[in-house]
């Protein structure tokens, strides 16, 4: 049976101040969903930031490596061995390492994320990395990550002026030629970009040839996964030989373990979804009550139960649509704000939307078919 | 008045009771009914003497205990829901207040009828509806919310909605209650001669004395039973 006209929409419509307070309760709840599942899934890949960026086809860490904060160094001897294998197309080391930022404009000192790597090489599609391939190749020269938290001084502004700031690093006056994108994160407040060469200056304590990761590029046609036993048996048990997917899980599932962010962030979701599901419910209770009489009237007069099933179930619809529309468009608004504010990667992404958009329409669902057990009530014979 | 010779109810021995052990209490005994096709009927009584009762038994709307009644050519005795919910669809029904859905204009109230007919176009739902309220002297208020209306246009609008559709039968509970003596007697004498075009016998249950005059045939209940006919 085709509804000619729209019953469930002209009785929400008609109390309007009652249809505002419905579509805001389950703006509300779509708001907080958003905004937990977006911190959570931000701050678990801004830990990722650099292994995104990679374009190594497998990493070689050490076999005891945990994150990329607690990386353990090992012999570049062991990478290099793998030049000799058939499927190897190059190898690539990186230098790792955290020291002292002085901020240029304020000599206040922070904590920062050093990486030194080979940018001749195709190893990084960060920002900035391959203009400036030339520039890192000079002495004291690195690229500054834009994405930093506050507190670090206006490099970025001096560089974007065309300048070429200086900054004490490690107590080393070095050049800032560009600036580059990896973001801040746990514990990671910015980053820093330079040679091998220039890494190695910066901390005079580390020895070439001791190295935190190595980079594999596979020759044309070899397959990671195929490929990654036979260079394990090859490099023996101080490293490991990882994909690009297994380096990155790895360090979610470290931030995953060591912070109560997933617990936290899914109660906080779970909580988003009770209190749009208790509004809705609660408006379509009282809607139902306060119809009875009409209800029943209808009941008499020959519509079947489930048509007026169908009715409640429409005022859901609508709450379930007229609620996630501008709750998304709200948290978008939220997300560019703290976006701007944290430098967190908050997006609105479709999957997490039509994800949402279901657990919208569930919710409204359920607390339409709770408050509908209230029709049961209404006995056609009372009409009379 | 055309008057055919096929029953549109026919009634034996209808006995009802409310209420379970100690407390059962006999509302009707073993009442006996026949209406033609065509017929207004009234039926009326002191209140507690069973009428309303035996129109809810009629229009499907309790379950029968004893005796048997057919309605529209069904027996509902034993009938499943489903079969009386299809019943009832095909009765036009007034109340003692009109019941229009109040978040609709006079005219989606009388439209509301067409969903239970799937094969009525939207189009042709809505151009009978309009007829229908201009018929009862409405069509200029059509698109008024029912707020809006007096009493006794709403009655009106109740009996355009309860005759749009061309129902086989028409059961009307004490629809003149709530209205003073002139729209009243209006409402009563649309009712009879809308039915009267469409053929639709009318069972209205009454105590107004005012509206005895529009029957064919007036049924008096007494203490749960039905008198003598007067005609």
């Amino acid at each position: 049976m085709s509804q000619k006209i729209r019953l469930s929409w002209l009785q929400l419509s008609h109390e309007k101040a009652k249809l505002f307070a419905a579509i805001a309760g389950v703006m509300v709840s779509v708001v907080l969903m958003w905004m937990q599942l977006g911190l959570m899934n931000a701050l678990f890949s801004s830990a990722v930031m650099f292994h995104d960026r990679l374009s190594a086809d497998l990493v070689v860490v050490h076999s005891q490596y945990e994150s990329i904060l607690r990386s353990r160094s090992f012999s570049a001897r062991l990478l290099y061995r793998l030049r000799g294998s058939e499927f190897v197309e190059d190898v690539v080391p990186v230098y790792i390492g955290t020291t002292d930022w002085k901020n240029p404009s304020t000599g206040g000192r922070k904590s920062i994320q050093v990486y030194g790597i080979e940018t001749q090489k195709l190893t990084l599609s960060a920002l900035g990395v391959n203009e400036h391939r030339q520039g890192l190749r000079e002495e004291d020269t690195f690229l500054f990550d834009r994405l930093a938290r506050p507190g670090f001084g206006e490099v970025p502004q001096f560089i974007a002026d065309g300048q070429e700031p200086e900054v004490e690093i490690n107590r080393r006056r070095m050049r800032a030629i560009g600036v580059t994108e990896l973001g801040s994160s746990f514990g990671v407040d910015g980053n820093v970009i330079t040679s091998e060469a220039n890494f190695l200056r910066l901390f005079s304590q580390r020895r070439s040839g001791v190295i935190d990761l190595g980079l594999i590029s596979l020759s044309e046609g070899a397959e990671p996964a195929v490929v990654r036993p036979q260079l394990q048996a090859a490099l023996g048990k101080e490293v490991q030989v990882l994909t690009r997917e297994e380096f990155r899980s790895l360090e979610i599932d470290y931030w995953q373990k060591a912070t109560p962010i997933g617990v936290i962030f899914s109660a906080g979701t779970v909580v988003g979804f009770f209190i749009g599901f208790i509004v809705v419910y609660q408006i379509l209770y009282t809607d139902v009550t306060n119809h009875l009489p009409q209800f029943a009237t209808m009941k008499a007069m020959g519509f079947s139960g489930r048509y007026l099933v169908r009715v409640v179930l429409g005022q859901s619809f609508w709450l379930a649509v007229l609620g996630y529309v501008p709750g998304t468009i709200v948290a978008g608004l939220l997300y560019s704000g703290l976006k701007a504010a944290t430098q967190l990667p908050l997006e609105l992404s479709l999957l997490r939307g039509v994800a949402l958009a279901l657990a919208t329409l569930f919710m409204c669902a359920m607390s339409g078919l709770l408050a509908i057990r209230k029709l049961s009530s209404a006995d056609p014979a009372d009409v009379f | 008045m055309i008057l055919t010779d096929e029953l549109v109810i026919s009634g034996q021995e209808i006995s009802f009771w409310f209420g379970e052990g100690e407390l059962r209490k006999q509302i009707l005994f073993e009442v006996d009914l026949q209406i033609q096709g065509g017929e207004i009927v009234l039926l009326t009584g002191p209140s507690g003497s069973g009428k309303t009762t035996l129109l809810t038994l009629i229009a499907g709307l309790r379950t029968m205990q004893s005796g048997s009644l057919r309605v529209l050519g069904m027996q509902l005795s034993g009938a499943s829901s489903s079969l009386l919910t299809q019943l009832r669809r095909r009765i036009g029904f007034i109340f003692q207040a009109h019941n229009l859905l109040p978040y609709l204009s006079a005219l989606q109230n009388v439209q509301l009828m067409f969903e239970l007919h799937p094969d009525v176009s939207a189009v042709e739902g809505r151009q009978r509806a309009t007829e229908m309220l201009e018929r009862v002297g409405l069509g200029h208020r059509k698109d008024y919310a029912v707020s809006r209306l007096s009493g006794g246009q709403r009655q009106r609008v109740a009996i355009a909605r309860a005759l749009v559709t061309k129902p086989e039968l028409v059961l009307a509970d004490e629809p003149t209650a709530a209205l003073d003596g002139t729209s009243g007697r209006e409402v009563v004498n649309l009712l009879r001669s809308l039915a009267v075009d469409q053929g639709s016998p009318i069972l209205m249950v009454t105590h107004d004395a005012r509206v005895l005059d529009i029957a064919d045939r007036i049924m008096e209940m007494q203490d749960g039973r039905v008198g003598a006919p007067t005609h």
